[in-house]
């Protein structure tokens, strides 16, 4: 009975693998904010790199991986593929649990994939400095790692809170040379008009992305850099899939339950697509993909599925996903990464048809599951990856009332190293259960915009 | 900073005989062997506060000077009560006499009735805070116990001014049983960051008005038209109304639909009256008093017959989190069990823009 299931480096995938080849309708249009019109290569074209532009409308299946970005990946990938033997035995349940560890890479979790991917095709393009945002600061610290890499200059704006709380991320970014922003700021006429709203606001993804956006938007050697939702960032992170998948074969495994957590979707979509092309194509009809999410921001469990900004300001195109409208602050939970309003576009059309389900859970109860984790398999996890433990052992205690011996995978996408304040918040008590009032609210968002 | 420090001597002497209350009934209890409780509580305050750098104002003997000396504190004496035995007047006149002196907080040692004595002197400008020693302790001015409460003077500096009820107990009716309350006014105390506190960085570093009024934002937003919404007693609720640009009452129940003030000051039969016309109906109250109750304390208006003609579901909780963090759970007590238990074992409590907490409740 193996613990560790490891691919060689040359295992590597040479592709990532494009889910929009095998999608059962394509995606609806974005559409540019200023004209109303759908979105083409040429209104992206001031903020992304043209290979980015490329990915982001492809439907070829498979997208070669530039040598110089298998190279970097291979300082932490593949990744491991853990059988959760002890929290297996803990359980007493019939169920076999295994788990992707994303938190081996240098700065912790899954983002990294993206990170560097991005980074390459912006530093092909003669980009100098990339712009970003960052919730709880794992974002940021990835794009710092790979920026600095190919000798770029990377400035974050970091949600206030996570910047206030999260020092330590802080740090990191500054270890890899990049600069790290309070947003909002007053450096940019989106901070500036919150701010005279709200002082004292903690910040949202929201916000800190009109930030980022209009920073590189009025510098030509300035390019933008989103850390998930847009579809060339979750195929950036197939990668975690389609190792999976080898490594659950090694192991004579094969999947019947999917569980990612959910903030933007990409590390969801990373782990699950490769698997979701399964579902789509007939051969795993019964597969169970399940999107995991916090009662204070539950995108997809409460979520309209609409046409909505990918920021607060407005600049970003206007996309269709489940979005609890672009003005909502999600209360300060800390899985700062899972606090963002909307949901990339393909997953949300893979929940909007049914191919993916999702279920959202309270904060004590997910750090009640993250402890848990931690006593059995020694890992803490990130507090959004707790998430996705949480859903984990609900399936497998499932499986034991019923008896049946599913195989659950789930991404651990990052480990909680800087985020043990959360820990000592949940074990003094302190922890408010959060949630989004949707029966109020109901059909009453009102600011979507109009296309 | 100067601090007024009154015992009401007789307080919480008619519990141990079961009288529930002493209003009126001293020399009764007296007669029937009840011996005074409110010195030790606030001794148990002294003892537990150990020294301190705050300046105690208080009047003479039994009413504070002589516990207060006898526990080593320096205190400065405003007052001195005419007779052995101290009435309610007594207590008004030492509050003035505090205030007067330049007192910043008045800490008082007694239970619901001393409590409302003492409001009736402070109103909302001059924060209050009860050891609690009384019969009764509705009101929301009190800390949880004597050292509770000297838990709040010690870090006096991280505390924040909350909205508190102090509660009008109908002690005759309460000695027949029949618990009737009514929020008397709504006080001005100091409460520390509790547990259930968001961190840091939640919707604080905003004030508590701010907060109320973030609440009261969310609530007109989700207004719908042609729905009737009633609005039970407090400064919660009452930011809802100030906000539409309405005139309501800040103790009683105001009734509002389509934007206009279609009832205020409600009694039972008003809102059973109003309900008839609007069979569409949403309850938005603010828990009350230190237990944290829902329902059945201080808004007695909303009786079983009410809340089943309106429906439980349309019941919509406000609370600030610095509110709802000075209590673990919440208390619904409609004096009906099966209505009670309609109610659940939770309930969502509205604590910001669009953002709720899920609470325990219990009966
Ligand atoms: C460890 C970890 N997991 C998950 C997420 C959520 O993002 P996404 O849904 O894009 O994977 C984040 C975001 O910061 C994260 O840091």
């Amino acid at each position: 009975m193996r613990t560790k299931i490891l691919l060689d480096e040359n295992d590597l995938p040479r592709k990532w693998y494009n889910i929009q080849a095998d999608l059962p309708r394509p995606l609806d249009p974005a559409y540019n904010p200023q004209t109303g019109q759908p979105i083409g290569p040429e209104d992206l074209a001031p903020i992304f790199a043209k290979e980015l532009i490329r990915q982001e409308v492809s439907t070829d299946r498979y997208i070669t991986i530039p040598d110089e970005v298998r190279d970097i990946l291979t300082l932490w990938r593949p990744s491991p593929l853990y059988r959760a033997h002890r929290l297996e035995a803990a359980l007493g349940t019939p169920a076999k649990i295994y788990y992707k560890y994303e938190g081996v890479s240098p700065p912790g979790s899954h983002k990294p994939n993206t990170a560097v991917a991005q980074a390459y095709y912006n530093m092909k393009d003669g980009i100098e400095r990339i712009a970003t945002e960052t919730g709880a600061g794992q974002w940021g610290s990835a794009l710092a790692f790979a920026t600095q890499l190919f000798g770029m200059e990377c400035t974050v704006y970091m949600v206030r809170g996570s910047y206030d709380q999260k020092p330590f991320r802080k740090m990191m970014m500054q270890c890899w040379g990049a600069e790290c922003i309070a947003s909002p700021s007053p450096l940019t006429n989106a901070g500036r008009a919150i701010l005279e709203r709200d002082p004292e606001t903690s910040g949202s993804l929201g916000i800190a992305i009109s930030e980022a956006v209009e920073d590189a938007a009025s510098k030509s050697t300035t390019n933008y850099s989103l850390g998930s939702v847009l579809n060339h960032v979750c195929l950036h992170q197939s990668v975690i899939g389609l190792e999976a998948k080898e490594q659950l074969a090694m192991d004579e495994a094969e999947a019947d339950i999917i569980i990612g957590c959910a903030g933007g979707g990409s590390n969801f979509a990373g782990l699950a697509f490769p698997f979701v092309r399964e579902k789509l194509d007939g051969r795993r009809p019964d597969l169970e993909i399940i999107a995991t999410e916090p009662t204070a921001c539950p995108t997809l469990t409460k979520g309209l599925y609409a046409y909505d900004y990918g920021d607060v300001a407005g600049y970003t195109p206007i996309m269709k996903m489940f979005t609890l409208g672009h003005g909502f602050i999600p209360p300060s939970i800390h899985a700062g990464g899972l606090r963002y309003h909307g949901m990339a576009p393909l997953v949300s059309l893979l929940h909007q048809e049914g191919i993916i389900g999702s279920r959202a859970y309270h904060q004590n109860e997910v750090f009640e599951a993250a402890v848990r984790f931690a006593r059995t398999e020694g890992i803490i996890v990130a507090p959004e990856a707790a998430h996705a433990v949480k859903a984990v052992i609900e399936c497998a205690d499932e499986c034991t009332r019923t008896g049946e011996e599913k195989t659950i995978v789930f991404n651990c996408s990052g480990h909680g190293h800087f985020d043990l304040n959360s820990y000592e918040a949940y074990f003094s008590g302190a922890l408010p259960d959060y949630e989004y009032p949707a029966e109020l609210i109901a059909a009453s968002l009102k600011d979507l915009p109009r296309v | 900073m100067k601090i007024g420090f009154l015992i009401n001597p007789v307080a919480g002497m008619g519990g141990a005989v079961g009288l529930k209350g002493t209003d009126g009934q001293h020399a009764r209890a007296m007669a029937l062997g009840a011996r005074p409780v409110a010195p030790a509580k606030a001794k148990a305050f002294c003892t537990a506060l150990g020294p301190t750098l705050h300046t105690f104002l208080t009047a003479a003997g039994v009413m504070g000077g002589d516990i207060l000396r006898s526990c080593g504190y320096d205190c400065e004496t405003v007052y001195r009560p005419a007779a052995a035995t101290t009435t309610r007047a007594d207590t008004i006149a030492a509050c003035e006499a505090c205030r007067a002196a330049g007192a910043r907080l008045l800490l008082f040692c007694g239970g619901d009735g001393t409590a409302r004595d003492v409001f009736s002197v402070c109103d909302h400008d001059l924060p209050l805070l009860g050891i609690p020693a009384g019969v009764k302790m509705y009101s929301g001015v009190f800390a949880t116990t004597p050292a509770a409460a000297a838990e709040i003077i010690r870090r006096l500096g991280e505390a924040s001014c909350i909205d508190a009820e102090v509660l009008d107990v109908d002690e005759e009716a309460y000695r027949h049983n029949a618990l009737s309350t009514t929020v008397y006014g709504i006080a001005a105390t100091p409460a520390l960051p509790g547990l259930r506190q968001a961190s840091k960085w939640a919707s604080d570093g905003s004030s508590e008005g701010r907060t109320q009024e973030e609440i009261a934002r969310f609530i007109v937003d989700i207004m719908r038209p042609g729905t009737l919404y009633l609005l039970g007693a407090g400064s919660t609720t009452a930011a809802v109304t100030a906000l539409l640009g309405l005139e309501g009452t800040l103790l009683g129940v105001d009734a509002v639909c389509d934007g206009r003030v279609v009832g205020q000051d409600l009694n039972e039969d008003g809102i059973c009256a109003l309900l008839e016309r609007h069979p569409a109906a949403k309850i938005i109250v603010s828990p009350i008093g230190a237990q944290g109750f829902v329902l059945g304390r201080g808004n007695q208006q909303f009786s079983p017959a009410v809340l089943r003609r309106a429906g439980p579901e349309n019941l919509i909780v406000i609370a600030t989190p610095a509110k709802l963090s000075r209590t673990s759970s919440l208390y619904i007590d409609t004096g009906d069990d099966c209505l009670n238990a309609a109610f659940g074992t939770s309930i969502a409590v509205i604590t910001g823009y669009a953002m709720a907490q899920r609470i325990p409740l219990k009966t």
